[in-house]
């Protein structure tokens, strides 16, 4: 018996009922919020300093602001010729079921160089790893195997290695560039690993983006519908009743004295918000809004010189949130050219980056693949007579008994 | 035959093979010769250029309309490939021969080989002394009226006005042509006029 549809649909209904009642609520706080947050503009530093202080203690996430709370920069003009690099990456995660220990990933590859002299190259490369520095990952007396989350960490690692090599190859310097990745760069998936697993992945990361700066490509990453709530952190502190900057006081959430009083938070009018909700409606069709510093851990602790800052962007009814490390935030003219090139990008795509687009497209696995590749491996595995007998929960799986 | 590459085979069958063009929208016209080359060396397989496609190399993808961009900015034709350099990477034009005949070292048979061209052999355009070295005879008519599934008496027109074309003596070449078609036709009137007023000199 599969999925029963019947007893799904009611649920449903009242989903999107609650869906209806939430939103409605939101969209009512969100106005508050934001003017709650438009009448401290021109104060950023003394809001600066309340999240430098409120870091370690209090229970949500952080951005400190860089630039005027109430930036809404008009789309630079986009230079006539530019070139752009992205990378994309897909997976096959190790199966504990299957007949060998080994895992699949495939980076999509993306050159695209508008203006006179049009061209763009398209490809992929697939990787297989099987071996045993592959599959876990040691520092002599531990060893953590590579698969779930730690597989995500090594695949953002050999997208960005790929797409700095991509960039040496590809970009002479002769035009404007743009090297663009789908998602976040703040690696914080890694922020919970033992320290060893960090060093590994977290290094090699930061090596690509080190490459990337001795280099001076405009590195960025793109984010579609952002749900991080980070400015609304920052509201939450203009709320909070705790916060004394004066007196080198931040947030303290385990000693809220609103808590203490048995009263609502007062910053429980943010519950929910995103920070797309609050500075999207401030922003017209291809502005931009304020920078910020993303105020994670690892970003804070571990990125040093690419500590990544992000700003908003208004791409027609979609608000997207553009990262890009300090040295690009550090220098008006490349935060302008990664302004007005994402920006062109999302036209060309109908609303999203046309090159992650394309990268995505070069480097997803079809189920058709998926399966052509299991056949492949099984197949090679019994002409070479290696055991390559899967588990009986994966053959039950396969066939049912009747 | 130094003529230039145009394309690789990606489907191969005894009577038809479909090659994709290197260029995008750049296939040989409809009715043209083509070569494809074999394993054999020396051995290489004609065929005539029956349709020509252009669509998105991922199965099931479809075009989207461009030529008016979300800015309102309007895009003509050429400009939205100039505009969009990555459509080049994303279509492909292919088209298809019907085989009509090979050649072996110097002699030219027009019947059918006795294997296909391979997948990802090439294909190559041939210039004016080849047509005019492979329709030195008229029996492929035949093969080319009677295919199944294929627009057979516009390919042989469009075949037969290519070859004229080429030819000093045009006008007589189109009439000996005519006659063949004639008796190759002779059952059923109506077709062989229409085919006639294809090639009328």
């Amino acid at each position: 018996m599969g999925l029963d549809l019947a007893a799904l649909s009611r649920q449903v209904r009242e989903l999107s009922g609650a869906a209806v009642r939430t939103a409605a609520s939101a969209a009512e706080r969100a106005v508050r919020a934001r003017e709650r947050y438009l009448a401290v503009a021109g104060e950023e530093r003394h809001w600066a300093r309340a999240v430098d202080l409120s870091r370690d203690t209090a229970s949500w996430l952080l951005a400190r602001p860089v630039e005027r709370l109430d930036t809404a920069r008009d789309l630079p003009t986009c230079p006539p010729a530019y070139a752009v690099v992205a990378t994309d990456g897909s997976q096959i995660d190790l199966d504990r079921h299957g007949s060998v220990a080994c895992y699949l990933i495939n980076i999509g590859q993306v050159f695209i160089r508008y203006g006179q002299r049009p061209t763009a190259r398209l490809g992929s490369r697939p990787a297989l790893y099987y071996r045993e520095e592959d599959l876990y990952v040691s520092d002599g007396a531990r060893r953590v195997a590579i698969e779930g989350n730690y597989l995500s960490a090594r695949r953002d690692v050999e997208e960005g290695l790929a797409l700095a090599d991509l960039a040496e190859t590809a970009l002479d310097g002769a035009l404007p560039a743009l090297a663009l990745q789908d998602g976040t760069l703040v690696r914080w998936t890694l922020a919970g690993a033992e320290r060893f697993v960090q060093e590994r992945f977290l290094g090699q990361y930061l090596g690509y983006l080190e490459r990337m700066r001795a280099r001076g490509i405009p590195t960025a990453s793109y984010i579609s519908r952002p749900r991080s709530p980070e400015v609304v952190g920052v509201i939450r502190l203009m709320l909070c009743p705790d916060v004394d900057v004066a007196a080198g006081r931040g947030a303290r959430c385990a000693e809220c004295s609103d808590a203490r009083a048995g009263r609502e938070p007062s910053c429980a009018l943010c519950q929910g918000l995103v920070d797309a909700d609050v500075l999207g409606a401030r922003l017209a069709e291809g502005q931009r809004g304020p920078l910020f510093v993303s105020m994670s851990t690892i970003n804070i602790e571990r990125y040093g010189p690419h500590c990544i800052h992000f700003f908003h962007l208004r791409v027609g009814r979609e608000v997207c949130r553009v990262e890009i490390p300090a040295w690009v935030a550090s220098v008006p003219e490349q935060v302008d050219l990664v302004h007005s090139l994402v920006y062109d990008q999302c036209l060309r795509g109908g609303g999203y980056p046309v090159a992650l687009a394309r990268a995505h497209e070069q480097a997803v696995i079809r189920a058709v693949d998926r399966r052509a590749f299991e056949r492949m491996l099984a197949g090679s595995l019994a002409r070479a007579e290696a055991n390559g007998a899967v588990s009986a929960k994966r053959e039950s799986k396969e066939f049912s008994r009747l | 035959m130094t003529t230039q590459r145009i394309g690789e085979i990606i489907e191969s069958s005894t009577t038809r093979f479909t090659a994709g063009a290197y260029e995008l929208l750049a296939a040989p016209p409809f009715g043209a010769l083509v070569r494809a080359v074999t394993r054999s060396e020396g051995l290489a397989v004609y065929g005539l250029v029956y349709e020509i496609r252009t669509g998105s190399r991922e199965p099931g993808g479809r075009a989207v309309v461009r030529g008016r961009t979300y800015s309102g900015r309007e895009l003509y034709d050429a400009e939205i490939y100039a505009e969009n350099p990555d459509l080049a990477e994303v279509l492909q034009t292919e088209f298809s021969a019907l085989t009509v005949g090979f050649a072996e070292g110097e002699a030219i048979y027009q019947y059918l080989p006795p294997q296909p061209p391979p997948v990802h052999y090439s294909v190559y355009a041939c210039d004016a002394d080849e047509l005019l070295r492979f329709a030195a005879k008229n029996d492929f008519f035949r093969a080319v009226l009677f295919a199944t599934h294929i627009p057979g008496d516009e390919l042989l027109a469009a075949a037969l006005r290519a070859v004229a074309r080429a030819r000093p003596d045009r006008h007589d070449y189109l009439v000996r042509a005519g006659r063949d078609l004639a008796g190759l036709l002779k059952d059923d009137h109506d077709r062989l006029v229409a085919l006639l007023h294809r090639i009328r000199p």
